[in-house]
């Protein structure tokens, strides 16, 4: 017969299973440090190489220019800042997708925004408009205004068909989706060759170098979303075993799912607009997250925020010089990097631990 | 002495025409064990879900200690019953003590931890339904019957005054299914809560509860000590199948005979009250 001293011994055991707030800070604070490191090396990575040296030395005073300063400045980093802010709202909604969902096929896009947002983009392109709202062209405005607006529709649609939406939601995402698309081909076939192709590149997915301006405000956007989400956290693990199951253990299911739902889609059309739709990121990174760390959302959404982060930080350097001087769209290579990376996890901690750690 | 659940003319339909339950009446005392008995479709687990404002009646009233139950906001109804349901779905694997530990959600600090007290409660929990060992374990790497305590131990650690359980032996062994009743039976006398489990088990049920709502198909109901309520003639009415029932000790228990089981006609003659051909 085990002693007490015994038993209390396994449970301090078991207890360290549990996430605790120092656990989560230090992990946190790994992340960030390897995403800052990731970021720094990745910005000395280019067609030109840069002297950092020279970057120290700082801009010059015209007509002189400091080159290695511009590229480095004006050029690399950011991208790079753009590239991190998109990665970490991909993956932050992703992991919301997933839960609300309740499906793990779910993605950022699944809920219509791709098309929305690709139609708005479309639109943009075929009106010739040429005007410009706090920096961002006409083609963000509108996929940005077409993402939101698509996930309204879904949304509005979802609940008509009942209280327990899940499977409305779906469907209500598929057929707009579906709809949206053929409208795009239809744009599509009546456009000029020009217009298709401007469309076409942008619905690829692709980094541009943007002002200050506007990766502040998107950053802005992701952190503040990501740390509401994080507040969400024991609401949606609640969730995660349903929506009944969620209320009757004291979970305002309604809020919590409205909440998270708006946030989530608000960040994926701040990502869409300033970089087109990148796949997979949304997808892989929070699957990835979880299978290493464990399902507990208040650690899912932040650690997945960072991956997300670096992994389209170092996914858009391989696009930028794989096949230099010409860039590849960085959807190509979050796929082709992503899948492959993603079975390796899979079979690996599958196996081995089962879903949890 | 007024119930803790009180039940007043409750009557519920899925559609306007039809109706599941009609005019039901009953209360639970504090400390009472409860269980809805019945055939599949008689609504033992629609009247779960009204119990704990799944579903909102047609009419009549549901009180939990002594307010009206739509009253409460989810956050207060979850700090009165705790809810284990039939069907779950694991997804995202998570483990056993996060899983109990969910039930202090509501109770999370700012930051969304759980206190020291909840980890307390969540322990004892554990301990109380014999699942500290696989504490760490994910839920899907479990068996249905240690699932099955795992959220008993989660309802346990919401800390409520009842519990609701939808058919909480459903497919368990009999020692599995034993080992349930006597949980329940332990977290009812040394917990004192108030229990009301759905069960397809009459026998069961009248081994381990101190009163019985029996539901027929055809919104007939009785409600009473299972002494009273259970007998063959009255389980061959509502289930409409024809039953054996005997006797151990002070236990009364049934067996239901299919027309060709084996000992159909030898059970027949032997019973009193013995089913008509």
């Amino acid at each position: 017969m085990p002693d007490a001293s015994d038993r209390s011994f396994f449970q301090i055991e078991q207890m360290a299973e549990l996430l605790t707030p120092n656990k989560l800070a230090v992990r946190i604070a790994l992340g960030l440090f390897v995403l800052g490191a990731v970021m720094f090396l990745c910005s000395l990575i280019g067609t030109e190489s840069v002297s950092l040296k020279a970057v120290f030395a700082g801009g010059a005073k015209a007509p002189a220019v400091n080159p290695d300063y511009e590229i480095f400045v004006r050029v690399r980093i950011p991208r790079i800042v753009l590239g991190a802010i998109v990665g970490a709202a991909l993956a932050c909604s992703g992991v919301v997708f997933q839960a609300l969902l309740r499906n793990p096929l779910a993605d950022p896009y699944i809920l219509g925004i791709s098309s929305g947002a690709g139609l708005g983009a479309m639109i943009a392109v075929i009106s010739g408009l040429t005007w410009t709202l706090f920096g961002r062209s006409p083609i963000a405005v509108f996929a940005f205004a077409g993402a939101l607006g698509t996930v309204w529709l879904v949304w509005l649609i979802g609940r008509l068909t009942g209280k327990f939406h899940l499977t409305g939601l779906l469907l209500a995402g598929v057929v707009v989706n579906a709809f949206f698309s053929a409208v795009i081909m239809f744009l599509t076939s009546i456009a000029e060759a020009e217009q298709v192709y401007a469309t076409m590149f942008w619905l690829m997915g692709n980094m541009m170098e943007e002002d200050f301006v506007v990766l502040w405000t998107a950053g802005g956007c992701v952190v503040a979303g990501t740390v509401a989400l994080f507040y969400l956290g024991p609401q949606l693990n609640a969730l995660s075993f349903g929506e009944e199951d969620a209320r009757s253990i004291g979970v305002n299911t309604g809020r919590t799912r409205a909440a998270a739902f708006a946030i989530a889609a608000f960040m994926t059309a701040v990502a869409v607009s300033i970089s087109g739709l990148i796949g997979f990121v949304g997808l892989i990174v929070p699957h990835g997250v979880r299978l290493v760390l464990g399902p507990d959302h208040r650690q899912l959404l932040p650690l997945s925020a960072i991956v997300g982060a670096i992994f389209l930080v170092v996914a858009d350097t391989i696009a930028r010089i794989i096949v230099a001087p010409a860039q590849l769209p960085v959807g190509v290579v979050t796929a082709i990097i992503g899948g492959p990376f993603f079975l390796l996890l899979l079979v690996r901690y599958s196996r081995s631990v089962g879903w949890l750690k | 002495m007024s119930g803790i659940i009180e039940v007043d003319n409750l009557t519920f339909g899925y559609t306007p025409r039809n109706t599941v339950l009609r005019d039901i009446s009953f209360a639970v005392m504090p400390g009472e064990f409860l269980a809805i008995a019945g055939p599949n479709g008689a609504g033992k687990t629609t009247l779960l879900n009204l119990l704990c404002r799944t579903l909102t009646p047609k009419s009549g009233t549901i009180r939990i200690d002594s307010g009206a139950v739509e009253s409460y906001g989810a956050g207060a109804l979850a700090e009165k019953m705790a809810v284990v349901r039939q069907e779950f779905v694991p997804i995202f694997g998570f483990s056993v003590i996060e899983t109990v530990m969910m039930a202090r959600t509501r109770y999370f600090g700012a930051m969304g931890f759980e206190s020291k007290a909840d980890r307390e409660i969540v322990n004892r929990a554990l301990d109380v339904t014999d699942t500290s060992r696989f504490a760490s374990r994910p839920l899907a790497s479990l068996s249905a019957g240690e699932r099955q305590r795992v959220f008993i131990a989660r309802a346990i650690a919401q800390d409520t005054a009842i519990l609701l359980l939808d058919e909480p032996t459903n497919f368990l062994d009999l020692k599995h299914q034993v080992a349930i009743f006597d949980l329940l039976k332990s977290a009812q006398l040394n917990e004192n809560k108030t229990l009301v489990a759905v069960t397809h088990d009459i026998n069961l049920a009248a081994q381990y509860c101190d009163r019985t709502l029996l539901l027929g198909t055809d919104g007939s109901y009785r409600h009473g000590q299972p002494g009273e309520i259970l007998s063959a003639e009255q389980i061959e009415k509502v289930f409409g199948v024809p039953v054996f029932a005997g006797q151990v000790g002070r236990g009364r228990f049934f067996i239901p005979l299919g027309k060709f089981a084996k000992d159909a006609e030898q059970a027949t003659n032997a019973t009193d009250g013995a089913p008509q051909q």
